[in-house]
């Protein structure tokens, strides 16, 4: 279960830090000692064009059309584990170039597809799922609680949100079902939604406004159940008094937020407008989001998607296109247009980058950076649009400072889950896990030190 | 039904651990069918046959079998605890016991013991009528879905919910007519592509799916409880369904009469309350009083004071009423002069529409319960023939067959690939379309009004081409090949060939009770006693071992059965499995995934032979069915407590029995229609009237 940890947030107040962002030099007095450890995802959907992103394929043959059967490769991968220096980027990685030290870049990681649904509708949605496939009753997907909440059950505990669930989809159709939009999940059936409005998400970050109508509200139906009530019998009483412990409880949490409110009112940041954003600015100003509740204290788990998965509805890439443009359906057709792919391809990794530099550019109180104390994956559930495939995803973690051996390009050998990706993220956060999904091990070459 | 004691184990391990029960085989004792011995006593009294057949296994002391005491038991007291009474009677009516091996009871002397033992329990419910409370629940999943829709009159959905199954497209269901087209549009939700994507309001999360009860329904009152992080949702969702950019007045049909601001220099508070008095009693299902009226009129008020837009103002207390307990709650209300009194009006409208429509009551429903005129017959019955041809019946078909089946089994399927390659297809699995079959024949049987034995043997069935040419020898017209996963057409086709048809023997129930490699007897046996005849097994003793789906060295020349008896061990899985297993191994004809087979994969026949209740004996499937039918009664009363527990939101107990008894009789004469099994259930006393126990609800030790 999801424990909205406002509550907690108080506790975890008293000395903890709260950095206010984009002004790093007055950081709050803080023990050195008590940075905590942050996680984020940065979701691509619909893979990549492998020539540009992964070393050693530049000369493969280009997938024709939709090869949605195939689910697999068409060039040929080296089967073996391997762990070298990253020196070379490839095309689609150059904007790594300055950073390249803080990351590593992880190749052959494989998903199980559980047959049974659309071969998109597992790729963002399990991206992040702790199921083994085909052990869900009771549903076609393998999806039960995903990382970034098992890790906030741990890392998350003191932090007023425990999640944060950002999308970047401005679409204004409904156009797939909520398996193509999320991939967080508090459990089997039940999601966690992503915030697509940056206006949407400023308000549950820094506004009063949305506990003031809850309070109107409650205000109103507590009057109603306390009438109801006495119009029950004596059983029914007694089980209907979890609306009242219900409604309590929300009002505690809605009174130890406002508290906080108060300083988070020194934060900076403007709220966003209305107007429609060209798609750059929009990610980047989500982007912005997430990092100033990374930097405040408001969460330390975030997920981020850079765009829906499939979605057919052309988006407008103002940088790149002057027509607006569908990346699923580049994706099938990329012996046509594989260079406009491999720009929106190289665009997402510019605003990975982006965050990135953001991270790393704020100031702990020991002196690191909010980069060296997150782990902030950058990663597809596919490992091409084309074939649909479910192995060899592109994957690039960074951050994580000395806990992390960075700067390399580290090769799983065939057939590695990517849940063992998501295990060692998990250690590496302290959280005490033994297994996550199908995990048949840790990847050793990811950490400093083993654990 | 069996009324469940010391039932705790959950389904699904059950489920695990039947199929690795093993059994006797039944075949073996069927030739020493005992016959009633002469020297016994004639027509013993309740004592003498309980002294002379069941206290050697059933004594109280130390471990009596089933936990079961009966020596203390007589004629005075045995009407002091009836859920014993009523197992007592199934287990004769059943002729469960004694068990096979015992000296049986004379033929009548069981016919007496059972017809005192019936009037025993129809005297103690007439004295006491005293029917199970049902707890004050919150709405499920479903039902608060389909109550925001008629609340607001969307003409969109709110989410969209996995748990219907069967997606209609291009709008056959029609029931106004009285006909299922010949040909149907239709989608698989849970496993079918993009059947999930449909006009809904953008921004609006659902919460979690609400799990159907065991052997019960998703609505049953004990699970649906309420916690602050779903209180918190309520609160959200009434926010973000009044604000979705999708809750505009192209979708939203009382935006006029509702959010739309009045005509400048309109009085503003009377308008406010006129619009409230009748919102609220919508959402609320009963007359608003004054108090209520003022507080919400208030809300408005003081909102529009502070300059607050009119529209604005009435989404912000549409918000606020959908979170109210009133709404979200339903629940009977107590009266304290007697312990049971029939419901009013209004909470008869409410049953009513919960049980039809899955949702809260229209206009006039209301209207009539205003009046109190609701429960005069007349007035019910119409009521009950508009409701039934009402579109919104959909719901009660996205809501009861599918459970009533336990269809949800069949999304976890997965057949071997090895073995079963065919049964996978593009990126999906057969189980898409033969989900759809079971669930088609229902809605026909229902729109039609046919009888419900057709549910047991039918003369038709809807099949898509993919499954016609999945089903291999059964198929109807062969040489059929489709692989539709979008939008699929589903054409009804007469049965000729009785191993067909109905919601036994169809590819969705065969595969979903089988495992990945072997089908598996008893699970399917247990699925039968549990849906066809309400009567579901107790789970399996925990430490029984498995039975390996591969066969082990040295038994591959063994049939299932066989080797289920190999492993048989122990004695006390003899009384249940004496009942389930011939209900399972009947069905040994059908593979893993449905097709027909004569022979195993080691060349030795079938052995499908068995006798239903110890009394018809079948040599194929069709006599099977055949026992089914000449037993219909039993399967008519099955159905109806089935109906009646979803209608009342709790599990039954001993006393619902007697108007069961009756709902039975009255649907037996009158052609087992469906129609006039639902209309029974509406009339019944369970149905119409409330109980508030003094002390204890449940009479259950």
């Amino acid at each position: 279960m999801i424990r909205t940890s406002r509550r907690r947030f108080l506790r975890g107040l008293g000395g903890a830090s709260l950095a206010l962002p984009w002004m790093p030099s007055i950081a709050i007095a803080a023990q050195a000692d008590h940075v905590p450890m942050r996680m984020a995802h940065f979701y691509v959907p619909i893979g990549v064009v492998r020539r540009g992103f992964f070393p050693g394929e530049a000369n493969d043959v280009i997938p024709k059309g939709n090869l949605g059967n195939v689910m697999k490769s068409l060039g040929k991968q080296s089967p073996f584990a391997s762990d070298e220096p990253l020196v070379q980027l490839t095309p689609t990685l150059e904007p790594l170039e300055s950073l390249k030290h803080k990351v590593n870049l992880i190749t052959g990681m494989d998903r199980t597809f559980q047959q049974g649904t659309d071969v998109h509708a597992q790729c963002a949605s399990c991206y992040l799922s702790s199921a083994v496939p085909y052990t869900v009753q009771g549903t076609a997907w393998p999806l039960d609680r995903t990382l970034d909440h098992l890790v906030a059950d741990v890392i998350g505990t003191e932090t007023p949100f425990a999640t944060l669930e950002f999308s970047c989809n401005s679409h204004r159709d409904n156009k797939e079902s909520i398996y193509f939009d999320n991939i967080s999940w508090y459990g089997t059936g039940h999601l966690a939604p992503s915030i697509r409005d940056p206006r949407k998400m400023y308000h549950r970050l820094f506004s009063t406004q949305e506990i003031d109508r809850y309070r109107d509200i409650t205000d109103l139906v507590l009057e109603d159940a306390r009438d109801l009530k006495m119009h029950l019998g004596y059983e029914d009483r007694h089980k209907f008094a979890e609306y009242f412990d219900s409604i309590r409880t929300i009002e505690t949490q809605m009174d130890r937020l406002e508290q906080m409110k108060s300083q988070l009112s020194r934060v900076q940041l403007d709220e966003p407008p209305e107007a429609y954003l060209p798609r750059g600015e929009y990610i980047r100003l989500m982007g912005d989001l997430m990092v100033v509740a990374l930097q405040t204290g408001l969460t330390n788990v975030a997920t981020f998607m850079v765009g829906p998965e499939r979605w057919d509805t052309p988006f407008k890439f103002e940088s790149l296109f002057d027509e607006p443009r569908s990346h699923h359906q580049m994706s099938h057709n990329q012996t046509k247009m594989i260079d406009d792919l491999l720009k929106v391809d190289r665009f997402h990794v510019e605003q990975y980058v982006y965050l990135m530099e953001k991270m790393d550019s704020i100031e702990q109180a020991d002196g690191s950076t909010l980069l060296d104390n997150t782990l902030f994956t950058y990663g597809s559930g596919l490992g091409d649009g084309s074939t649909h495939q479910y192995n060899d995803l592109p994957i690039v973690v960074a951050g994580g400072g000395d806990r992390v051996a960075s700067g390399r390009h580290i090769n799983m050998s065939e057939g590695t889950p990517l849940a063992n990706l998501w295990l060692t993220q998990a250690r590496l956060l302290g959280v005490p896990m033994q297994r996550f999904a199908d995990s048949t091990g840790m990847i050793d070459g990811l950490m400093a030190e083993r654990l | 039904m069996r009324n469940p004691p010391l039932r705790c184990t959950d389904f699904a391990m059950f489920c695990a651990l039947t199929v690795l029960l093993t059994t006797q085989a039944v075949s073996a004792s069927e030739s020493e069918r005992t016959v009633p011995d002469p020297s016994a006593k004639p027509a013993g009294t309740l004592e003498t046959v309980l002294q002379t057949h069941c206290v050697k296994c059933h004594s109280a002391g130390q471990n009596p079998e089933g936990d079961i005491a009966l020596s203390e038991i007589n004629a005075r007291n045995v009407a002091d605890d009836l859920d014993q009474l009523q197992s007592l009677i199934d287990v004769l009516d059943l002729e469960e016991m004694p068990p096979e091996d015992e000296t049986q009871l004379p033929t009548e002397t069981r016919r007496k013991l059972l017809a005192e033992l019936k009037a025993t329990l129809r005297g103690a419910v007439a004295h006491t009528r005293q029917y199970p409370r049902t707890p004050i629940r919150r709405m499920n999943r479903f039902q608060y879905n389909n109550a925001v829709v008629d609340l607001f009159d969307l003409n969109c959905t709110v989410f969209t919910l996995p748990e219907r199954m069967l997606r209609e497209h291009r709008g056959y269901f029609q029931p106004a007519s009285g006909k299922m087209p010949d040909e149907v549009f239709v989608g698989s939700r849970p496993l079918g592509k993009s059947q999930m994507i449909e006009p809904r309001l953008a921004g609006v999360a659902a919460f979690p799916q609400d799990l159907r009860a065991e052997h019960g329904y998703d609505n049953q009152a004990d699970h649906l409880s309420l916690s602050p992080l779903l209180m918190e949702s309520f609160l959200k969702l009434g926010q973000s369904i009044t604000e979705s950019p999708d809750f505009v007045p192209a979708n939203v049909g009382i935006w006029d009469s509702f959010f739309a601001a009045p005509m400048p220099e309109s009085d503003l508070e009377s308008i406010v309350r006129e619009r409230l008095k009748s919102f609220l009693t919508r959402a609320f299902r009963r007359s608003v009083d004054q108090s209520q009226l003022d507080r919400y009129s208030q809300y408005v008020l003081q909102n529009l004071e502070e300059g607050v837009a009119f529209p604005v103002a009435m989404r912000a207390v549409a918000a606020a009423t959908i979170s109210s307990p009133r709404f979200l709650y339903l629940y009977d209300s107590a009266d304290e002069s007697s312990s049971v009194t029939p419901v009013d009006d209004y909470e008869l409208a409410s049953r009513l529409s919960f049980f039809l429509w899955g949702s809260i009551p229209d206009q006039i429903l209301l209207e009539i319960a205003a009046k109190k005129r609701l429960h005069e017959n007349d007035v019910l019955n119409e009521q009950f023939e508009r409701m039934i041809r009402d579109r919104k019946l959909k719901r009660f078909c996205d809501s009861f067959p599918s459970q009533w089946l336990q269809l949800e089994r069949i999304i976890s399927s997965v057949p071997s690939p090895e073995e079963f390659p065919d049964f996978y297809f593009l990126k999906y699995r057969d189980s898409m379309h033969m989900m759809l079959e079971p669930l088609l024949l229902f809605e026909t049987v229902l729109i039609e009004n046919q009888p419900i034995t057709q549910l047991i043997d039918s003369d038709f069935t809807y099949r898509s081409d993919l499954l016609e040419d999945a089903y291999g020898d059964l198929a109807i017209q062969h040489d059929r090949n489709g692989r539709g996963v979008q939008v699929i057409r589903f054409r009804r086709l007469p049965i000729e060939d009785r191993r067909g048809g109905g919601v036994i023997t169809n590819a969705a129930v065969m595969t979903m009770t089988s495992g990945p490699e072997r089908t598996q007897p008893i699970t399917r046996g247990a699925w039968l006693a549990g849906v066809v005849f309400n009567n579901p097994p107790e789970p399996p003793p925990a430490d029984v071992p498995a039975l390996e789906e591969k066969p082990a060295e040295g038994e591959e020349h063994l049939t299932l059965r066989e080797r289920l008896s190999m492993h048989r061990k122990r004695s006390d899985c003899k009384g249940c499995h004496e009942q389930i297993d011939p209900l399972g191994f009947a069905l040994e004809n059908f593979n893993p995934v449905g097709v027909w087979r004569d022979q195993y994969e080691n060349g030795r026949d079938v052995d499908m032979a068995g006798t239903l209740f110890r009394k018809h004996r079948f040599e194929n499937v069709i006599e099977f069915k055949d026992a089914l039918l000449v037993e219909k009664d039993r399967f008519t009363e099955a159905l109806a407590g089935h109906l009646l527990s979803f209608a009342l939101a709790r599990p039954l107990s001993a006393a619902d029995r007697v108007a069961l008894d009756e709902i039975t009789a009255k649907v037996a004469s009158d052609e087992y229609k469906i129609h006039t099994l639902l209309r029974q259930v509406v009339l019944s006393e369970p149905f119409q009237t409330k109980s508030f126990p003094q002390i204890a609800s449940n009479p259950r030790p």
